[in-house]
């Protein structure tokens, strides 16, 4: 609290009428009263008068400070007063006092009195400062002096501050640095923090630590805290941003030890008794040592949705892809089930994932909800004939709406009391975060939707005109990998296999194959461009490719659509124009390489056209491979 | 020189009133006397200079005494202290 804060011009006085205490104590509760900052005047008059009771306020070198704390005070303020040829203060030295500052503090505050008591003091221990007071001319001038002279002591006192903490800390050599964090964010996360910082004290270690609380991050760690600290203690019940961690000891522990066994993790965290912390995903490294702001973050936005999604698509992909051991739309109970676990489940719930992780890195956990709905809302709000809804693109443009919206809403409502601030996360983001994100999907997401239906028009008027068609149909397999264009190209494969046209339909499955079969292909070539992550991915997109699950190159087009798209496109729409160079066709619906034994065609023996479709497919993999490996950036190696 | 370090236990800390008796204590005796908290020391018979390190409740101060009478000081402050119910 600074002193002029609470002394303002108008509770000044220059020049006391009053000659004796009790009038001069009677001018100056006059002076408070005028400036409405009493309740009741006579209350708090009879509070100073038993102060002075006790023992008088006159404290000698020319200064006295009545001061009293009571429910009588509407606001705390500080009343300044002179009197030039001093007054009888009964002052403690028997000497006349000439300043005097009745401080008027509001029940309840302890600490803020005994401040405010010791900031005053500070101040007026200089002598020459009380000199200047004095001779002051003016009420402006008065409030300037106390302004710079408290800005000065502050500055002094930080700077000494400063190189006490530096000291101390060379000295003593243990730091240790702390996160904490609970699932609503209000209460735990503070109470581990206090736990941590005051058991540090006590055991002489140095300590910081860093709130994850429903109103965000508090006391951030530097890198540079991080780099010097001997152990990290993260005490959270949820996800906190750990990969700045790595390479240091890190205790993972939930809040509730935060506030019970405090010594304990502080120990383990002196002594680095925890393993050393590996990081869970060398890309987010990669995006941080890119230093580009703006990129760092998208780029951090969509890894955190990619990584999330990894499970549904890789776990629901290997499932479908079982099932067609039993062939494809088999009688079979079990793979039924595998296919409804695993398509009908896994990959329903595929895009919200991304959608609701992508928001949440952006927004923090207020966003995960508004991201998932508004994902859900890009594949399920159909128009006629797309139940794919706007896909995974979709997806990406619901999560980043969601995160920004949140972000807004945050801000939008930064400024109410604090009454009211635990409502925020439990009632306001989520009501506001819904409501706005999943209004806008919902009018935004037709439009998406319409790409489908036109694509579809258009490749239905194109008839069968050739190598062209397969080049476009194939490539338009690899444009979103499950999304409109490429549900458009494959229904248009069915509706024509319906019709009794094999060609559309052996150009799309191709073509699909490709994106998966050619970005695992590209993870066993360029080792180097690739997290250790991804090339586990591009084990199972090997499955998922020659299964036909397009979706499997899903993971490395979100984490990097720039590059892997266009090389996907362009490996894909080769595919499916050798399909169509060949005259191959394809009996099959869906299904991959187990269905490959359906491939025929008019101008070639069965045999041969079987190995040219696996050529076709193979060629195109090996160019989305290339390409992909050019456009990529090595990662670095740390 | 005499120091002793003692815990203050009063709930509002060393407010103006619990300064003015320690300097009044102080005062009746002819040695230095000094307050050290938070490492900052002051002279413990100065008001202002007591009431400008802001002393809350739990914190440990150290009270040294260096005169020809530091002992009887010392002890006399370290009465006083308890006397008002400020530390322990």
């Amino acid at each position: 609290m600074k002193i002029t804060d609470l002394l303002k011009q108008d509770t000044m006085i220059l020049e006391l009428e009053a000659e004796k205490k009790p009038e001069i104590i009677d001018e100056l509760a006059d002076k408070l009263d005028e400036a409405g900052r009493l309740h009741d005047k006579e209350e708090f008059k009879k509070a100073i008068l038993a102060r002075e009771e006790q023992g008088t306020t006159g404290i000698g070198e020319g200064v006295a400070i009545p001061h009293a704390k009571t429910a009588a005070v509407k606001e705390p303020a500080i009343a300044f007063a002179r009197k030039k040829d001093g007054a009888d203060y009964e002052s403690l030295d028997g000497q006349p006092t000439y300043l005097f500052f009745m401080i008027a503090a509001s029940e309840g505050a302890d600490q803020a009195h005994l401040e405010t008591l010791s900031s005053l003091s500070t101040l007026l221990m200089d002598e020459s400062f009380r000199e200047k007071l004095l001779q002051a001319n003016s009420r402006e001038e008065i409030a300037k002096l106390i302004d710079e002279k408290e800005s000065d002591n502050k500055e002094d006192q930080e700077e000494e501050e400063a190189q006490q903490a530096s000291q101390q800390e060379s000295n003593e050599g243990d730091f240790v640095v702390a996160v904490t964090a609970c699932a609503t964010g209000i209460a735990h996360t503070y109470m581990a923090a206090d736990k941590l910082k005051e058991t540090a004290k006590e055991m002489g270690v140095n300590i910081k630590v860093e709130t994850n609380g429903s109103s965000g991050v508090k006391n951030k760690l530097t890198q540079d805290d991080i780099d010097r600290a001997k152990g990290v203690i993260v005490a959270s019940d949820i996800s906190v941003e750990t990969n700045r961690f790595k390479g240091k000891h890190v205790i993972q522990t939930p809040v509730a030890k935060g506030i019970h066994e405090p010594k304990k993790l502080i120990e383990q965290a002196v002594n680095q008794d925890a393993p050393v912390f590996e990081g869970e995903d060398d890309s987010e490294g990669e995006g941080s040592s890119m230093g580009g702001g703006e990129k760092t973050g998208f780029y951090k936005h969509l890894m955190n949705g990619v990584s999330n999604m990894l499970p549904f698509v890789v776990g629901g992909g290997i499932l479908i892809a079982l099932s067609f051991l039993w062939g494809i739309e088999s009688e079979n109970q079990l793979a039924q089930w595998l296919s409804t676990i695993g398509g009908g489940k896994a990959f329903f719930l595929m895009v919200p994932v991304l959608a609701g992780f992508i928001a949440q890195s952006i927004a923090g956990r207020p966003g995960l909800a508004p991201g998932m709905v508004g994902g859900l809302i890009a594949t399920t709000t159909a128009t006629e004939n797309a139940s794919g809804g706007s896909g995974f693109l979709g997806g990406l443009i619901a999560g980043f709406l969601a995160g920004y919206v949140v972000l807004l809403i945050q801000q939008a409502l930064k400024n109410l009391p604090d009454s009211i601030d635990g409502l925020k996360p439990v009632l306001f983001y989520p009501v506001f975060g819904l409501l706005i994100t999943g209004l806008i999907m919902i009018t935004i997401n037709p439009v998406l939707v319409s790409v489908y239906t036109f694509i579809q028009d258009w490749l239905e008027g194109l008839g069968s005109a050739g190598i062209i068609v397969g080049l476009i149909i194939g490539g338009m397999m690899a444009v979103d990998m499950g999304g409109p264009v490429n549900k458009a190209a494959y229904t248009f494969g069915l509706a024509t296999l319906d019709a009794g046209n094999y060609a559309p339909i052996a150009a799309a499955m191709a073509g699909g194959m490709v994106p998966p079969l050619g970005m695992a292909l590209a993870t066993s070539i360029f080792k180097n461009k690739f997290t250790n992550q991804e090339k586990e991915t591009g084990k199972t997109a090997y499955a998922m490719g020659a299964s036909f699950i397009t979706e499997g190159a899903i993971p490395f087009a979100a984490a990097d659509p720039g590059r892997v798209i266009p090389a996907s496109v362009i490996g894909s729409a080769i595919t499916g124009g050798l399909v169509y160079l060949f005259g191959l066709e394809l009996l099959a619906p869906h299904g991959g390489i187990f269905v490959i034994g359906t491939v025929q065609s008019e101008m070639i023996a069965k045999p041969l056209a079987i190995l040219f479709y696996a050529l076709a497919v193979i060629v195109g993999a090996i160019i989305t491979a290339i390409i992909a490996g050019f456009l990529k950036k090595p990662i670095e190696n740390r | 020189m005499v120091e002793q370090t003692m815990k203050i236990t009063s709930e509002d800390g060393v407010h103006a009133r619990p300064a003015t008796v320690l300097v009044q204590t102080a005062g009746a005796y002819k040695a230095e006397v000094s307050l050290e908290y938070n490492e900052k020391s002051v002279n413990l018979k100065s008001i202002m200079g007591i009431m400008s390190l802001g002393i809350p409740s739990g914190a440990d101060v150290k009270l040294k005494a260096e005169g020809s009478d530091e002992e009887e000081a010392l002890q006399a402050i370290v009465d006083t202290v308890k006397k008002e119910n400020l530390g322990e």
